[in-house]
């Protein structure tokens, strides 16, 4: 998915003056085409995260829309108050592109996992958080953010992902339904997207599977009405249970006394020391395809 | 700008900002004080900015925004903030707050308040001014408490990388900050040579001299940007507030109020 994203950018820097693609040393085979094309427009501000946000801000300020590009850690928790008071109080049209979604990175270590992203993103008012699940998301979210005049952030695993959605993906500011079902509905953001839609091969009862790449301004009525004939909605992230994806749809059912059972998959809210990597991980917290399935199976009281 | 008259419109920030301090029962009236003369130099003397030709202004980040009053009061005499409007400073419904947010009024070129963050968008914007072949300047106030966090040095390292002559950083070099003196916490000096080394031209003056502060804001080398060293008294020109840490904190009371007032006159 970060090529796609890179790509899309480099696309659109050749058209668009103001574009400006910031890393904090990372990109190595991945942003070597655009560092080529649009040296002028490209900084490897180096291993000082601060500063990165900081000159982003700055950058965004005196007219570029500015992309940053590093793994999680280091585009939004290393430099969490530049990200809040430089970029989103400020209100400047800088989107970060954090890579290594989730534990990605499995067995790097808990410092280069990023479980918690969502939770601290989502209580930063103007960024709009964007999780795509395949890459033609991933090129929509681009578009989006070359587009958008907020702070926005995408959160984006690494690359080689295969592509989920069989037809077009118009709109990702929406729920992105992937197939129609009944009764249960799982809805999903990012790479996890695959344990998904190979659990979906192995139910007997298929429930409606719904890709939810904007989470954040989350589209609450469209959402709302894909779930119409849904009891019980089961959300599958590569994030912490608490504070993601299950948390918003849990304060959402909560605040609007919908009536519907909801069951989170997640990473338990620990610091990790299991070392495995990322399948063994997701299998570990019950978010492979098998531990998918068997919840969707008890979803419709078979399992 | 006659240098001769920089002192009187200092004189009056200055007054500025004891009257919406004891109205608003503010602190960080020391902080604020130290930096008059500078502030006054760069807006009356040093940058080009002209209400009638807006959009090339020079731009000014106030990184040390807890010197706010400072920056109110200054932008207030300059025509670009309305007395009106500096007088709702920190009141309840009111229209400034305590530290900077650039939405409320024009002059406030970046929100700040935390420290270590304003210098780094200031480099942002010369460095992408310079791209643009925009002839603007970029203007950053620092505190010398404030340059003990580590965002200084980064930026610092990068700024004079890309060149940036356009870019002029200011010291609010008074030895006092929160709870302690920079030279008495840590290896502060020498300052001058620290930024030589980090590939600045760098330079120390008097803070309140006019001549000194018109002297360093002039020119430059090319191809590198600058940092001057001001050193000033916190509290300048209020002989009770000045080098005390208390009025980092205290307020100004109606009585200290017509005290400073007296004092201020003599200055």
């Amino acid at each position: 998915m970060r090529n796609s994203v890179i790509e899309r950018i480099t696309k659109e820097a050749g058209k668009k003056k103001d574009i400006f693609l910031i890393t904090g040393d990372a990109g190595f085979g991945v942003l070597d085409n655009y560092k080529k094309s649009f040296p002028e427009r490209f900084l490897n501000l180096g291993v000082a995260e601060q500063n990165m946000i900081g000159m982003a801000s700055g950058l965004g300020l005196s007219g570029f829309k500015v992309f940053v590009y590093n793994i999680v850690p280091f585009v939004l928790y290393r430099c969490y108050e530049q990200v809040r008071n430089d970029i989103c109080y400020q209100n400047v049209p800088v989107t970060l592109i954090g890579i290594g979604s989730g534990v990605t990175y499995s067995p790097q270590g808990v410092t280069h996992y990023s479980v918690e992203d969502i939770a601290l993103a989502r209580t930063l008012p103007n960024l709009v958080i964007l999780s795509p699940s395949d890459p033609i998301e991933a090129v929509k979210c681009a578009e989006y953010a070359i587009k958008s005049k907020d702070p926005v952030y995408i959160r984006i695993a690494k690359s080689g992902e295969p592509v989920i959605h069989t037809g077009r993906v118009k709109d990702i500011t929406r729920p992105v339904v992937l197939n129609e079902g009944e009764g249960v509905a799982v809805l999903f953001h990012g790479s996890v997207s695959t344990e998904v839609v190979s659990a979906l091969k192995g139910v007997d009862r298929r429930p409606k599977a719904v890709s939810v790449p904007m989470l954040q301004p989350m589209d609450f009525s469209s959402l709302e009405k894909e779930l119409k004939a849904i009891h019980t909605i089961i959300t599958v992230e590569e994030h912490f249970v608490e504070g993601g994806l299950g948390s918003i749809i849990a304060e959402w059912i909560v605040s609007e006394r919908l009536d519907y059972r909801l069951i989170k998959l997640g990473i338990k809210n620990e610091f990790i020391h299991k070392i495995t990597n990322n399948a063994g991980m997701r299998s570990h917290y019950g978010i492979s395809s098998e531990g998918i399935k068997g919840a969707i199976e008890k979803a419709y009281g078979n399992g | 700008m006659d240098v001769h008259r920089l002192p009187d419109i200092a004189e009056k920030v200055r007054r500025l900002i004891l009257e919406i301090a004891c109205r608003s029962r503010s602190a960080h009236v020391g902080s604020s004080l130290s930096c008059v003369d500078i502030l006054t130099t760069l807006y009356f003397h040093a940058m080009k900015i002209d209400k009638n030709d807006w959009k090339n202004r020079d731009i000014f980040v106030l990184s040390k925004a807890h010197a706010a009053m400072a920056l109110y009061s200054t932008l207030a005499c300059k025509g670009i903030i309305s007395m009106k409007k500096l007088s709702g400073y920190m009141q309840n419904d009111g229209t400034l707050p305590a530290h900077l947010d650039r939405f409320t009024s024009p002059g406030i070129e970046v929100s700040a308040g935390s420290l270590g963050h304003g210098f780094n968008i200031a480099i942002g914007m010369a460095h992408g001014y310079k791209l643009k072949r925009d002839g603007r300047r970029v203007f950053a106030l620092i505190g010398d408490g404030e340059s003990e966090e580590g965002s200084i040095w980064e930026g610092a390292m990068f700024a004079s990388k890309l060149k940036l002559d356009n870019l002029t950083v200011i010291m609010d070099r008074n030895d006092l900050q929160g709870y302690g003196r920079p030279s008495e916490l840590c290896h502060f000096e020498p300052m001058e040579d620290k930024w030589k080394a980090f590939g600045w031209k760098a330079l120390r003056v008097d803070g309140h001299s006019f001549t000194e502060l018109k002297g360093a804001l002039k020119g430059g080398e090319k191809g590198k940007p600058k940092v001057i060293i001001a050193e000033t008294t916190k509290g300048k020109g209020v002989p009770f507030m000045e080098d005390e840490m208390k009025w980092h904190y205290f307020i100004v009371t109606d009585e200290l109020r017509e005290e400073a007032m007296r004092h201020l006159c003599k200055y």
